[in-house]
């Protein structure tokens, strides 16, 4: 009995079983989720709007909420910076009819707000509903989720000021988010199928093939700027943050 | 005793032994050339080994210590013990000007001090989107549900009882944030590697692979192909995870790290193990796996962890940590201690499987030697590398080079910027360089 326990388990453990066989040797372990419990914890909404809650808000009144409860950290307008990056800003009508954040390609700002990026409008109502506000995340209402979303939208020129935001309304609205077309997955960094096989990105091909030269590899070494003065005093006393001991100390503060 | 500064593997007494008191108080003082002076000292010092102080040798050896001529303290004094008082400067510290609210920021692993490829569990780095909890473990649970009710047989609840009663593995593992050197895109912007390279740890888990979960549950695998994690913290962060990685068995819902519990920081009682993807998909505080049929473009893969390129595109769903390595010692903001011989050491890890190579440069990349890889080479763990180096007092420029099993090569930052900007904020895996100064100073610098 023992053994045949030990062979069951060790093919649990190194390969694809049928679910029977799981389900028969780990007995007495978890229990069925109720109804109740799947429905507390089920708050994600993905971009084809699985998951979202029906409800409306406007305008009007996600300027409230938020004033109330958002605008402490992100300003009035959600261009703050002072606490985190400003969600307001960056993005011009000619963005949101052309679906691309223009500034993004251009070396000219270092902005980067929330609106400049993002291109799906499930993302923005499953944040807002799963983690804000920051002192008490989980607090709002739904229909005061789709309110601040609908006073966000109107602050980036998204929705008119008399909008109100319905979920029959969101997948229109999602098509006029400023970089609903920056986005891409053309890239070696997703571990699982390919777009080719239905799923995401090329397949982990890397985007650099390199030859490791050994020698003869450069003729000059040019050096980039140093490192700003500012920078490294900003960390503090580098002596203190290596061992006292060995080969190295850290080394002190230059004088001023 | 003989003079043979250059000679590999003779090591000399640290300067320190051999410095007045007025060159202590100018150490005390912060002076910045105290160890040229104290070198100069100490070549004195060994060109006449008994100095004026210690006329028949060295005091601490003459003149008996108080912990040899004493009795030490009990067993269990420190019922959990903690490092010596003199470590005290390898400590878990923010980047200044990073983050404006400590909740939503992250402390970075001193690299610069540690050996081996395990990161003390007290030390390993963090990262929190809204903040640390230390959870209570009886009320802990885990949640495996389907997008759609066909896609699982049986959603479950797990306590901490069940999942603790399965059969457990332990892999050992390297956790890298995607934004860790984040901040060296344009120019080298931090003093140490701690700052450029401390987002980055590696531990021993212990857990249930969750593959075993999906099938007790009867997920159907062929539907099926993404799985959401979510966390139990107030963001309760999501990110999704490619079935196939689930399917190979390497994903597992952790509680275990280094032998002991999760720390509370670092997710107790449960987080999961994504080996080779970035830190961020290891929710932390585990409490829900979703399966479903497409990915969920959550704030964390759409708003953050998006890598931006030249022409303003954002890649989104990067989630693999490409080959990576960096010097760890001698490093940005030390200062070596005298001329001769130092042992090179650094960290090597690739997201794609084990380090084949690392190739160390002592001229800013003209040339390449290939180090001693230490210790065990694990799969999508920390390798630890060492090579000799007779510092002859001259400008140098250090670098290290990774090679993984697939023969990628770590890239120098031309070659990656050529591809991917100077914009993206993640995964910047390039070659980090140290330029060693005649004074023995170290210098973050950038060979373009």
């Amino acid at each position: 009995m023992f053994k045949y326990f030990e062979l069951v388990l060790l093919a649990v453990l190194v390969s694809a079983v049928p679910t029977a066989r799981a389900q028969d040797t780990f007995q007495r372990i978890g229990r069925e989720a109720t109804p109740a419990e799947l429905r507390a914890w089920d708050i994600d909404v993905r971009p084809d709007f699985l998951g979202l809650p029906p409800g409306s808000g406007n305008v009007a009144k996600g300027r409230e909420v938020f004033l109330a409860k958002c605008a402490a950290c992100h300003g009035a307008a959600g261009e703050s910076n002072a606490m985190f990056t400003p969600l307001i800003g960056g993005t011009t009508k000619e963005d949101i009819a052309s679906g691309r954040v223009k500034s993004l390609s251009l070396r000219t700002t270092s902005e980067r707000t929330m609106f400049m990026k993002v291109n799906t409008l499930s993302t923005l109502f499953d944040y807002i509903q799963r983690a804000m506000p920051w002192s008490q995340p989980k607090s709002l209402t739904t229909n005061e989720v789709y309110s601040v979303l609908a006073y966000l939208l109107n602050l980036a020129d998204v929705v008119p000021e008399n909008f109100t935001l319905r979920d029959i309304t969101m997948a229109e609205v999602q098509q006029r988010l400023p970089n609903r077309n920056g986005m891409t997955t053309d890239h070696g960094l997703w571990p699982g199928a390919s777009t080719n096989r239905g799923g995401i990105g090329n397949g982990g091909q890397p985007d650099l093939k390199i030859e490791a030269c050994m020698s003869d590899c450069r003729t000059e070494i040019r050096l980039g700027p140093p490192l700003p003065e500012s920078m490294r005093k900003a960390q503090g006393d580098l002596a203190e943050q290596t061992r006292a001991f060995g080969p190295v100390r850290g080394t002190s503060p230059r004088p001023n | 005793m003989n003079r043979t500064p250059n000679q590999l593997g003779r090591l000399r007494p640290a300067p320190e032994h051999f410095l007045t008191d007025a060159e202590i108080m100018a150490v005390k003082a912060g002076r910045r050339d105290f160890l040229r002076t104290s070198l100069q000292v100490a070549s004195a010092a060994m060109a006449a080994p008994l100095s004026a102080r210690a006329t028949e040798g060295d005091p601490v050896i003459l003149q008996l210590p108080e912990w040899t001529t004493t009795a030490g303290r009990p067993v269990a004094d420190r019922p959990y013990g903690t490092p010596s008082i003199h470590e005290s400067q390898l400590q878990r510290r923010q980047l200044r000007g990073l983050s404006k609210v400590a909740a939503n920021s992250a402390s970075f692993t001193p690299l610069q001090g540690l050996f081996g490829i395990i990161t003390p569990s007290g030390l390993h780095y963090e990262r929190h989107h809204q903040g640390w909890h230390d959870i209570d473990p009886t009320r802990h649970r885990l949640m495996i549900t389907a997008s759609n009710p066909a896609f699982i047989r049986t959603p479950k609840v797990y306590t901490m009882d069940d999942l603790m009663r399965l059969p457990p593995v332990s892999h050992i593992h390297f956790l890298e944030c995607g934004g860790n050197t984040g901040t060296e895109w344009g120019n080298a912007m931090v003093p140490t590697v701690q700052y450029t390279h401390g987002l980055l740890s590696c531990s021993e888990f212990t857990g249930v692979p969750l593959r075993l979960l999906l099938e007790h549950c009867g997920v159907d695998f062929k539907s099926a192909r993404y799985i959401l994690a979510e966390g139990a913290d107030g963001a309760s962060l999501t990110r999704t995870i490619p079935m196939e990685l689930v399917e190979s068995g390497e994903v597992f819902v952790a509680y275990g790290q280094n032998g002991e519990m999760l720390r509370p920081e670092n997710g107790y009682p449960l987080r999961l193990i994504v080996p080779g993807v970035q830190g961020v998909s290891w929710v932390k505080w585990l409490r829900r796996i979703e399966v479903g049929d497409q990915a969920y473009a959550s704030r964390e893969e759409t708003i953050h962890y998006v890598d931006q390129m030249p022409d303003g595109r954002l890649r989104q769903y990067t989630s693999v940590n490409e080959c990576k390595s960096v010097i760890t010692s001698p490093s940005g903001g030390q200062t070596l201690i005298s001329h001769g011989y130092f042992n090179v050491t650094g960290l090597a890890w690739s997201g794609r499987g084990k380090i084949r190579r690392v190739d160390v440069s002592f001229d800013g990349g003209r040339t390449w030697r290939q180090a001693r890889l230490e210790g065990p080479v694990l799969d999508k763990a920390l390798t630890r590398f060492n090579i000799d180096w007779v510092w002859d007092g001259e400008s140098a420029v250090l670098q290290s080079r990774a090679i993984d099993e697939t023969g990628y090569v770590q890239p120098n930052y031309g070659q990656l910027r050529s591809v991917r900007g100077s914009r993206s904020i993640y995964h910047n895996n390039a070659i980090q360089s140290w330029e060693v100064l005649p004074s023995g100073e170290v210098n973050n610098v950038q060979v373009l």
